[in-house]
């Protein structure tokens, strides 16, 4: 292959896992409290149309970012609602919320004489530490050269690794989705830890949609985050439980995703293969990474949180 | 001890009373949340809701429309609710309604224009059936053999049928594709003999095979023994194995059959009102809304009827409202906060509030099972 083409390939990579990598460590971090938020794919399409309004009403991308980490974090606070105060179906919950989510921000951008649909954002993020060192063969496009949430998605992987196995508060965390009882008599306050948790979930999920809206498809549209987040809670399994492998795990897809685009650009006979086919790979990739992953007790092994999706009755013990 | 304002306690059986109150309050309180969005953005929310009601009872034409919306989704309901019941998570109607009308297509175009329709109805009917089947084993075999967990790989699946539908006509010159249309691919027209005849506007027999078939399944699932059999496996698949049921072999039954109902829908949307494979008419979230469906009928297969008919109501309403320049997806909005506050409701099914009673006799507190 090409060496300038694989080059672009991994850099457009890293573009197309960006959000990945937000949606995926609120999930895995949603998903260590003990709750399964099925609502990622509603927190990000929330979020992206939240940010983007604020953009483009404001003109200021931290705005925009802010605004759309509040409301993902907002939205995050109906599920932690039914899922630790009412303690009904995790499953049947998010489900609602994505469904929501998915008709609130379509509604949003269409609604009133002014609709933001079809709108271009008014700001961009654009790229960062450009110039020489971007050009370094190799590490130069890879390291240098990116938007600022790029580096900020390192450092959310990074600072939640630290805060998960090396911080009293991620151990309370990790505590209350093995086994909350266990963590309750220990002095543990288990929904308070959840709520905190879901909320800290939704408002990363609410950042990587601000980044499709705001980076990769700045122009409104009803759906501008595909899959993203039904393949962020995929990606939580293919990275075990764990902030850093989230981050490649999340490039995995980028990849996968830029592959078409990839094989159109290497001429025949790749460009041949129809464009149709290749978007299911993702898919296929993590119906795989799924049998392959958590048939059995295999899950468990990988660091699946044993109390996953269990409502816990305090009253019971 | 500190003293607490309220006591939560399980309750044992709801009544039918309370069954029926939460979900009319969950789709009143859908209707406030939705007014409230209506309102911030400017709307006037009676005048939309006056318009919605309109549009789907307020003729005939639209009441005939309405229920051809329903069709589909009576099927999916049933879908998910036959698998929720049994704690079998298929989301994937979405990709299992998609193979459905993708076989139901199939074999209507494969047996083509010979052959009378006492023979190809059916045949299209059961092949979408199979279709959705066979969709729903490539999850549920590794649920059942591998203890693979069927969330993910169902959802994953859903879109892997969306980008093979679209491969078949926008991708290759399948035979699923119209020869005849070159600019803008579409789905070959099935022919005459697979259509469902149509007897009140367009509305065709499809609703009456759809509520045939919830009938048959709530037949089957609570009047007869295999039925019996699975409902164990539902409450818990312990005492089942303990009693000597083959628990792996119920599972992959009740999935099996999810998927199927689920190819149903598919079927007798392509053989009625699209009649032909048209991935933009067949990719409507009707899977999705089925799982709306069945939570709000409680999972009881005959109740999905009369829900699937207010569902296909706000769905055929959508379109009438953006002719008073409102958005469509009010009704996708409406739809997730309904599903919202009916699993919210499920709290007060399964639980009971009452106040703590005075602590004065402590002695003779009663201990509630």
């Amino acid at each position: 292959m090409n060496e300038s083409i694989l080059m672009l390939t991994v850099v457009a990579a890293i573009g197309l896992g960006t959000p990945l990598i937000f949606a995926t460590i609120g999930e895995i971090i949603t998903e260590r409290a003990g709750i399964l938020n099925l609502g990622v794919q509603g927190m990000m399409l929330v979020g992206a149309v939240s940010g983007f309004w604020a953009t483009f009403t404001t003109e200021s991308l931290a705005l925009g970012v802010i605004v759309a980490v509040i409301a993902g974090a907002a939205f995050s606070a109906i599920h932690a609602f039914t899922s630790i105060t009412l303690r009904v179906s995790q499953i049947v919950s998010g489900l609602a919320l994505t469904i929501f989510g998915i008709g609130l921000a379509s509604f949003l951008g269409r609604v009133g004489s002014d609709p933001l649909v079809g709108n271009p954002s008014k700001k961009v993020f654009e790229p960062i530490l450009t110039g020489g060192i971007a050009e370094w063969p190799i590490v130069g496009p890879l390291i240098f050269g990116h938007d600022i949430l790029v580096y900020a998605s390192w450092l959310v992987a990074g600072l939640a690794s630290y805060y998960l196995f090396h911080t009293r508060m991620g151990l309370s965390l990790r505590a209350v989705g093995e086994d909350p009882a266990s963590a309750e008599s220990a002095g543990v306050n288990v929904s308070r830890v959840r709520y905190i948790h879901v909320i800290i979930g939704g408002a990363l999920a609410g950042l990587g949609g601000a980044y499709f809206s705001l980076v990769l498809v700045p122009t409104w549209q009803d759906d501008p985050i595909g899959a993203a987040g039904w393949i962020a809670i995929a990606l939580v399994i293919l990275a075990s439980w764990r902030p850093g492998r989230a981050v490649f795990a999340a490039y995995l897809f980028g990849a996968a995703e830029r592959i078409q685009f990839t094989l159109q650009t290497l001429g025949e006979p790749w460009s041949n293969i129809p464009s149709t086919l290749l978007s299911m790979l993702p898919f296929v990739l993590a119906i795989i990474a799924m049998i392959l992953l958590t048939s059995g007790k295999r899950a468990r092994f990988l660091g699946a949180p044993a109390a996953l999706a269990i409502p816990y009755f305090r009253e019971q013990r | 001890m500190a003293t607490r304002r309220f006591i939560i306690e399980p309750r044992g059986l709801a009544s039918w009373r309370l069954k029926l109150l939460v979900p009319v309050l969950s789709v009143i309180a859908a209707l406030v949340v939705g007014a409230v969005f209506l309102g911030i953005t400017g709307e006037n929310p009676f005048e939309v809701y006056a318009k919605m009601v309109d549009s789907a009872f307020g003729s005939a034409r639209g009441f005939s429309e309405t229920l051809i919306s329903a069709t589909p989704l009576i099927l999916t309901g049933v879908a998910a609710a036959v698998a929720f019941k049994m704690l079998v998570w298929n989301i994937g109607g979405e990709g299992q309604f998609i193979m459905g009308a993708v076989f139901a297509a199939g074999i209507a175009i494969w047996l083509g224009d010979g052959v009378p329709a006492v023979v190809a109805l059916p045949a299209v009917v059961i092949a979408g059936g199979l279709g959705g089947a066979v969709w729903a084993s490539i999850a549920a075999i590794p649920r059942v053999y591998l203890g693979t967990n069927e969330i993910i790989t169902t959802l994953m699946l859903n879109f892997i049928a969306l980008s093979f539908m679209n491969f078949l006509i926008f991708g290759s010159s399948s035979p699923w594709r119209d020869p005849a249309v070159s600019t803008f691919p579409t789905g070959r027209p099935i022919p005459d003999a697979a259509r469902l005849p149509e007897f009140f506007n367009r509305l065709d027999v499809g609703i009456f095979i759809a509520m045939a078939l919830a009938v048959a399944a709530w037949f089957l699932i609570g009047k007869t023994g295999w039925g019996f059999a699975v409902r164990i496996v539902g409450d818990s698949a312990e005492s089942a194995r303990y009693g000597g049921i083959k628990v792996a072999r119920k599972v992959l039954g009740i999935f099996l059959l999810s998927g199927a109902f689920a190819g149903f829908a598919g079927g007798l949307f392509v053989s009625g009102p699209v009649g032909a494979l048209d991935p933009r008419s067949l990719d409507l979230g009707l899977g999705f809304t089925g799982i709306i469906v069945a939570a709000l009928a409680g999972l009881h297969l005959i109740v999905i009827i009369p829900v699937a008919v207010l569902m296909g109501a706000l769905n055929n309403a959508g379109p009438a409202l953006q002719s008073i320049g409102v958005p469509t997806a009010t009704v996708t909005m409406l739809q997730g906060a309904i599903l919202i506050f009916v699993v919210a409701g499920e709290f007060f099914i399964a639980n009971r509030i009452r106040r703590p009673e005075p602590e004065k006799a402590p002695e003779f507190e009663e201990v509630v099972a």
